[in-house]
């Protein structure tokens, strides 16, 4: 049978994605021209206005020269960190969620999962009092500990875990296996897909985070880089040039890590929304 | 006879050595599972019921001598900033989560067609997901400036400049815009998941029936997509009712209050006026409020049978 395709849906398809990375593209192209030109080229719209006259990386390098290169390394410190230890927090939870028989399991089930599922922003102003009475105020330790434990991981986890058969926990006890044994040597390495899902869960959190960030971290040697960036456009002369440059960087990563694993991320979004 | 009766008693100590392994470990279930929780369990005390309390603990408390009294919420609801703020945050919701739903899900079922060169729209539909909200600030900020690229877009094709996030009519609406950019493409995710979900054969038998694409819609994709679409009319209005660095970034709650929604009042009113107890006071109020919503997300995510 001979494929005929409508042109509208084309259309439609076609000006999303145009949508969706023009800013990205103009921002990068701003970052990558001389700053009084940034505004040069807008009206009339013209090829000028995507396509640099001359290309300079003096904004780049003086954004990398600066206070954005620790910002920089603050967030991917702070959010590997958070996937690291957030991956095992939350798949420990989900394992004694699933894998344990004993009473009382679904309530506290429910309790954990309501209880992470309160958008951490909006406890952030009152967290952040107590984080600083318990003097973790501009600390790597402040800015990583909200991250590490997620509703969604471990309900996502969770799910998985519970379709490993129980048979295979007993096997293995009877083979000497303890239950840590068959925590680490059973369930993680079957269930690759799922921890993935999760470490995109708790990286895309932590990258994403500014109301905590800016509450917790208000020293510049502590700023990440969603916080580095805004602090550029509160400036009285904003450097254009290299504000759209910490913003393409930032926005570069957390990109590529999803163009990577971009099977997962869609897998653990059905798992969350739609599965029954 | 003593042969037998001896034998008997070894089955019974067999039975008791082969018992008490299985009895140890019903009993050490429960103990490897608290081991295993505790983490998790101390993370979901300090950093959720923990702050929660206090806000509600400081709400309640008034006067340099710390009284217990209703005075932070009867100032709260007396004072117009919080009536603004509430409105604001209403209005922003009433339109934000229609918008940018339907938004993902007309989106999604394009791109859950068979086009030329399909992955690739949605691939790139999918890549900023992940970007930001300050990100989107800071970029559609300057897009949206008096003298930015929208306003050179609308005078290209005739249209008169606008004013964007410094008029009190517009901001919200903008603010609404910047917020969709990486907003829609995020639910599209979730929905295209659940397009995919549905048997083709549901719609192979309706062809078969004559039913048009619309009739295909509205009986098949529709019921088949309501789960989905629940979950994210749920979680999209929890997180937008959340957002803040747009709002903190660009305007500050401004021009004249039209975009203070109601983080950046929490905010601006703990940080920037010190009233610590005000804040608790509307942090306790937006818990309450967001913890509803949450219960249902929750019952959604796990309750299938209730139908």
């Amino acid at each position: 049978m001979k494929q005929t395709y409508h042109p509208g849906p084309l259309a439609i398809a076609v000006a999303a994605s145009v949508a969706a990375m023009l800013p990205l593209i103009w921002a990068g192209v701003s970052a990558l021209r001389p700053s009084a030109e940034i505004f040069q080229y807008l009206s009339p719209l013209s090829i000028r206005t995507l396509v640099p006259t001359q290309i300079t990386f003096d904004n780049i390098v003086a954004l990398w020269s600066g206070q954005f290169a620790r910002a920089m390394f603050n967030s991917a410190l702070v959010t590997a960190l958070t996937v690291a230890i957030g991956l095992v927090i939350c798949s420990m939870a989900a394992f004694a969620l699933a894998a344990l028989n004993y009473r009382g399991r679904s309530v506290v089930f429910t309790a954990m999962i309501v209880s992470f599922l309160i958008p951490f922003d909006s406890i952030a102003v009152p967290l952040s009092q107590v984080f600083r009475d318990l003097d973790l105020q501009n600390s790597y330790a402040g800015l990583i500990l909200p991250g590490i434990g997620n509703g969604l991981a471990v309900f996502l986890l969770r799910q998985f875990f519970l379709g490993i058969p129980r048979e295979l926990s007993e096997a293995a006890m009877v083979d000497g296996l303890g239950w840590f044994g068959i925590f680490t040597k059973i369930y993680v390495p079957l269930s690759k897909p799922a921890l993935i899902g999760a470490g995109l869960i708790l990286f895309v959190f932590q990258w994403q985070a500014y109301l905590w960030p800016l509450l917790i971290a208000p020293n510049p040697d502590y700023h990440v880089a969603s916080v580095s960036i805004a602090s550029f456009a509160g400036q009285y002369d904003v450097d254009y040039g290299q504000m759209f440059g910490g913003a393409v960087f930032t926005a570069l990563l957390p990109m590529g890590v999803l163009l990577v694993f971009q099977r997962y991320f869609i897998a653990s979004f059905a798992s969350t929304g739609s599965k029954d | 006879m003593m042969t037998a009766h001896s034998s008997s008693q070894d089955t019974a100590t067999a039975h008791k050595a082969a018992a008490a392994p299985k009895s140890h470990r019903t009993v050490s279930e429960g103990a490897v599972a608290a081991i295993f929780l505790a983490p998790a369990i101390v993370a979901v005390l300090v950093l959720r019921i923990w702050p929660t309390g206090l806000a509600l603990w400081q709400s309640f408390h008034v006067g340099a001598a710390g009284r217990f009294g209703l005075a932070n919420y009867t100032f709260l609801f007396s004072d117009p900033s919080f009536h603004d703020a509430l409105a604001a945050t209403l209005l922003f919701s009433l339109i934000v989560n229609p918008f940018q739903i339907a938004c993902a899900l007309g989106l999604a079922l394009v791109l859950n067609r068979d086009l030329p060169a399909g992955p690739l729209w949605r691939t790139l539909v999918l890549l900023p997901v992940a970007v930001p909200q300050s990100v989107s600030a800071i970029i559609m900020g300057v897009v949206f400036r008096p003298d930015g690229p929208a306003n050179a877009l609308l005078a290209t094709i005739g249209l008169p400049a606008q004013g964007f996030l410094t008029t009190p009519e517009q901001a919200l609406y903008t603010i609404i815009l910047i917020v969709s950019w990486i907003g829609v493409g995020y639910w599209t995710t979730f929905l295209l998941a659940g397009l995919k979900e549905i048997p083709a054969a549901l719609y192979e038998a309706a062809v078969i029936d004559g039913a048009n694409s619309w009739q295909q819609f509205r009986f098949i994709t529709l019921p088949q997509l309501r789960r989905p679409l629940t979950f994210v009319l749920v979680a999209d209005t929890v997180a937008n009712f959340l957002v803040f660095a747009p709002v903190q970034i660009l305007t500050k709650g401004g021009p004249q209050g039209s975009t203070n929604l109601i983080m950046n009042d929490i905010y601006a009113r703990g940080f920037l006026s010190g009233d610590m107890r005000g804040a608790a006071a509307e942090t306790g109020i937006l818990v309450a409020i967001v913890v509803i919503i949450v219960a249902i997300q929750f019952r959604m995510m796990t309750g299938a049978k209730s139908e």
